[in-house]
């Protein structure tokens, strides 16, 4: 399992289509709830998915296809959120990340659209 | 060759960029491509604090709100420090009179990758803002939707990128001038 994370717009998906060749029928796209198609290639939008199991009380999946590409954005570097609602998802989500990214083989991040393996 | 920096906000981005551009420079023309329009006092102190900081380093400021390419023309042999194209970016999407072009990435890459392709060596310096987790209405995820579109043109492009954090930094691709 490869997890590519990075800010918004910094070009992870193109990244990603074309390193693993991934054609539009390859990746789920999150963001309709907690309910995901794990047996796509990638999955795209990690960030809505965990929020949207944390607001129906789910656990999010950390069990994938062994050669998913799994990508996610990165919303850890502001302040503190007022809204509480928020706080709970950057908290949860933060926390999810870091499991899922010790089970992946390679955690790439996107900067400005240039790679960097961190793991 | 052509750089490109970014960063979060007081990073020390700006400094890193005015040691390369004039070490770049290797004691020819050096310019400082002014892209700011102050708006308020607050600016202007901005404004001013940068402006001071360069003082002594052999900068001469060409002031060039948008089409800065057109600083490059005639100065062949110039290094050019743009700061920041995020300002820019704001200047390009929102015009003076009130018209707003959310695709305007397209039209600030052309004058910038230009700017880029005229000098002899070129600093460009911007902010990166895609990491929090606010939720922000529509005209401000266009303006980062865009910044970010111009920002990987000009890393593309470029042979040097470097990200600035506490003053440090990390290279994503190329090498440091010896």
């Amino acid at each position: 399992m490869d997890l590519i994370i990075g800010g918004a717009f910094q070009g992870k998906l193109e990244y990603a289509k074309e390193k693993y060749g991934l054609a539009e029928s390859d990746i789920f796209r999150c963001g309709g709830g907690a309910d995901i198609d794990a047996s796509f290639r990638c999955v795209y939008g990690l960030e809505d998915y965990v929020k949207s199991c944390l607001k129906e009380g789910k656990e999010p999946a950390l069990d994938f296809r062994p050669d998913a590409v799994l990508i996610g954005r990165e919303i850890f570097s502001g302040v503190v959120p007022v809204d509480p609602e928020i706080r709970r998802f950057r908290e949860g989500y933060g926390r999810y990340l870091q499991k899922l990214a010790a089970r992946c083989d390679t955690v790439t991040r996107i900067f400005c659209g240039l790679p960097q393996r961190i793991k | 060759m052509t750089v490109f920096i970014s960063g979060g906000s007081k990073s020390g981005k700006s400094a890193l960029a005015e040691d390369l551009a004039v070490k770049l420079s290797g004691g020819k023309a050096l310019y400082y491509v002014a892209t700011m329009v102050p708006k308020d006092s607050e600016d202007a102190v901005r404004v001013e604090k940068h402006r001071l900081a360069r003082r002594g380093k052999g900068f001469e400021t060409l002031e060039c709100p948008k089409l800065v390419s057109r600083c490059a023309e005639g100065r062949p042999q110039g290094t050019f420090l743009l700061d920041s194209v995020t300002a820019l970016l704001a200047n390009m999407m929102f015009a003076e009179d009130g018209s707003v072009d959310e695709n305007c990435s397209a039209r600030a890459s052309e004058e910038l990758l230009a700017l880029a392709a005229l000098a002899a060596d070129s600093v460009f310096v911007s902010d990166f803002i895609y990491a929090d987790a606010e939720e922000y209405e529509e005209l401000t995820e266009a303006f980062r939707r865009e910044l970010a579109l111009t920002d990987r043109a000009l890393a593309k492009a470029a042979d040097l990128v470097i990200e600035v954090c506490c003053g440090q930094y990390m290279i994503h691709k190329g090498e440091m001038p010896a």
